[in-house]
């Protein structure tokens, strides 16, 4: 008796059920075929492509095995490229780390108009990056720039003082702008986390005799340290793609060139396709490889507390 | 807690330095882009501009152009606004419209592979767009999609995809079932439920997404310095190009940048909420 009433209450629910499959079916059809046409197929084409020559310039495309990636083992520019990434990743991440979580704690102890205040700091954020860098490539301006002015009114001797002659000022004044960007993203990641820090912690504390500085090493650094992984995950990945600021502020200057530029030069300019695809896939990897260790690090250190 | 004085001094000082350097480059773009050219070299410097003028701005709108001189650019910089607002504004509608159907189905509707496809595209998320690019460029080639507003548009929504479709998948699963079931009940059908129910209760993050999108499709560089070198070139493809090997035209370009700001500065200013909870959302990946 039950068993019928079930089988007769599933094969009812069955025309539902089924019609239900595949209204879903079509309504995730659209996404399915945007993403299979423009990121599934051209993923699959970059690594098949990477094994293979292929260059506008040339006709056919042969296998090469992994000439393409062996080939990045004896390209002195690139060897040049993947140094001012790393350089630029770990300045990069430092600063926006650094600076992002004291730029949290600060605004988590404003009260008054905190909404304005965060509003502000997110700004650089939405901007677009090459907006960003024109507006930085002004300040920089060797003869009429913001910065060169500011350091001479302190009297300081900077008057014509060009900051891309010299490598390092050129990466730094590229990662400043970089951090400049970024860091709103490091802001909002771990003010979010701090604000969620229950307030009778605090109190408890104060009750202990906790100092400012202890409160804040002792209570909310620990508490904000997987948010603070998220964030600096967040700054690696961004950092490894970064673009629009070296290329405007710097063209294809070799001193401050990032890999994504070299890829870019090697695929458009040279033309070879196939192994400006070989590199895209290498500093994919390299990128998720690096904020895998955090992510490690994290959850680790969060098992074992 | 009691603030003694020293920490609210404390305090009001980071606040000064944090606002200064989040707001100075913009302040200093925007004082740049109504100040003569003469001005530009005067030193010692003036951080506030001592004359005013609207040439620059005038020069980019192409009004007075005998009097002031200079190139015109109007025509490009208008073609070049216009095609930022047509394919930002049609990535972001394209993109969450098929991001919410879909994000809807992700929730509440059973089929065989879900989970496997969800977790697909998500994972896409990790994935930089250039490792995609070249390919791309030669699909859109073939299919002569190069400088149009179809084929940039269609870029940014697979772009922007994934990050709105995980966002709105938690925004669905976070609304309270009982109402749909109730609904459903009453018989009313899916589609139903999810225009009449679903949609208006997911506003603030149907807003979020949109805004993600379109600020991410506003600020894109490196995908239109390659697909629309042209016809269809945004503002961020023509600001740089005012960058000249020999001359720098820094009028035109803070006055441009200004322009450039104006609609990320209002999103900021008045949906600074979504785009945070947006944020937040799209950080943990």
């Amino acid at each position: 008796m039950t068993i019928a009433i079930s089988a007769g209450g599933r094969s009812g629910r069955g025309v539902g059920v089924k019609a239900d499959t595949m209204l879903g079916i079509l309504l995730v059809s659209p996404i399915l075929i945007t993403m299979a046409a423009l990121v599934f197929y051209p993923i699959g084409r970059t690594v098949w492509d990477s094994l293979h020559r292929v260059n506008p310039m040339q006709a056919g495309t042969p296998f090469v095995g992994l000439e393409n990636y062996t080939r990045m083992l004896s390209d002195g520019p690139l060897g040049t490229t993947w140094v001012n990434t790393f350089v630029y990743v770990v300045l990069a991440v430092v600063a926006e780390t650094v600076f992002g979580v004291l730029a949290a704690a600060l605004i988590n102890q404003v009260k008054v108009g905190r909404q304005w205040l965060l509003a502000a700091v997110v700004l650089p954020w939405a901007l677009p990056g090459v907006v960003n860098a024109v507006i930085w490539l002004w300040i920089y301006q060797p003869g009429a720039g913001l910065l060169n002015g500011v350091l001479s009114a302190i009297g300081l001797p900077f008057e014509n003082h060009v900051w891309f002659n010299d490598r390092t000022s050129a990466i730094i004044a590229v990662t400043v702008v970089h951090v400049w960007r970024m860091m709103p993203l490091t802001v909002v990641i771990v003010l979010a986390a701090m604000q969620s820090i229950p307030a009778h912690l605090y109190e408890a504390a104060r009750i202990d005799g906790a100092t400012r500085a202890q409160m804040f090493t002792l209570v909310t650094l620990p508490l904000v340290r997987s948010a603070i992984a998220v964030a600096m995950t967040n700054a690696t990945v961004n950092a490894f793609n970064l673009f629009d600021e070296a290329w405007v502020l710097a063209g294809s200057s070799l001193e401050t060139r990032p890999v994504l530029v070299q890829i870019y030069l090697e695929t458009f300019q040279n033309l070879r396709f196939s192994y400006g695809m070989a590199l895209s896939l290498v500093i994919t990897l390299v990128s998720l490889l690096v904020s895998l260790v955090y992510v490690l690090r994290v959850y680790r250190n969060t098992r074992f507390d | 807690m009691k603030q003694s004085l020293s920490h609210r001094l404390l305090i009001w000082a980071g606040v000064a330095v944090l606002l200064i350097w989040s707001l100075g480059p913009i302040y200093w773009t925007l004082a740049s882009s109504i100040t003569p050219t003469e001005d530009f070299s005067a030193r010692p410097i003036h951080f506030f501009p001592r004359h005013f003028t609207l040439d620059h701005f005038s020069r980019l709108f192409g009004i007075d152009i005998a009097r002031i001189g200079g190139v015109q650019v109007w025509s490009q910089f208008r073609a070049a606004l216009i095609n930022s607002i047509v394919t930002s504004v049609a990535a972001t509608l394209l993109c969450v419209a098929i991001s919410a159907l879909g994000a809807y189905a992700f929730t509440r509707i059973q089929f065989p592979g879900r989970g496997f496809l969800f977790a697909a595209i998500v994972a896409t998320l990790a994935i930089p767009g250039y490792a995609v690019l070249i390919p791309l460029y030669r699909i859109m080639i073939s299919l002569h999609l190069v400088d149009t507003y179809v084929g940039v548009a269609l870029i940014y929504v697979s772009a922007y995809l994934p990050l709105s479709l995980w966002l709105l998948r938690s925004v669905f699963e976070a609304l309270p079932i009982a109402l749909e079931e109730a609904a459903q009940l009453d018989g009313a059908g899916r589609l139903y439920i999810f225009f009449n129910i679903v949609l208006p209760l997911a506003g603030p993050g149907l807003t979020a997404a949109a805004i993600l999108t379109f600020l991410g499709a506003w600020g894109q560089y490196l995908v239109p310095l390659i697909f629309s070198p042209q016809a269809t070139k945004p503002l961020t493809v023509l600001i740089p190009e005012f960058v000249t090997k020999n001359f720098i035209d820094y009028g035109l370009i803070t006055a441009s940048g200004s322009i450039a700001i104006i609609i990320p500065a209002l999103v900021v200013i008045f949906l600074n909420r979504y785009l945070v909870s947006g944020l937040l959302a799209g950080s943990v990946k």
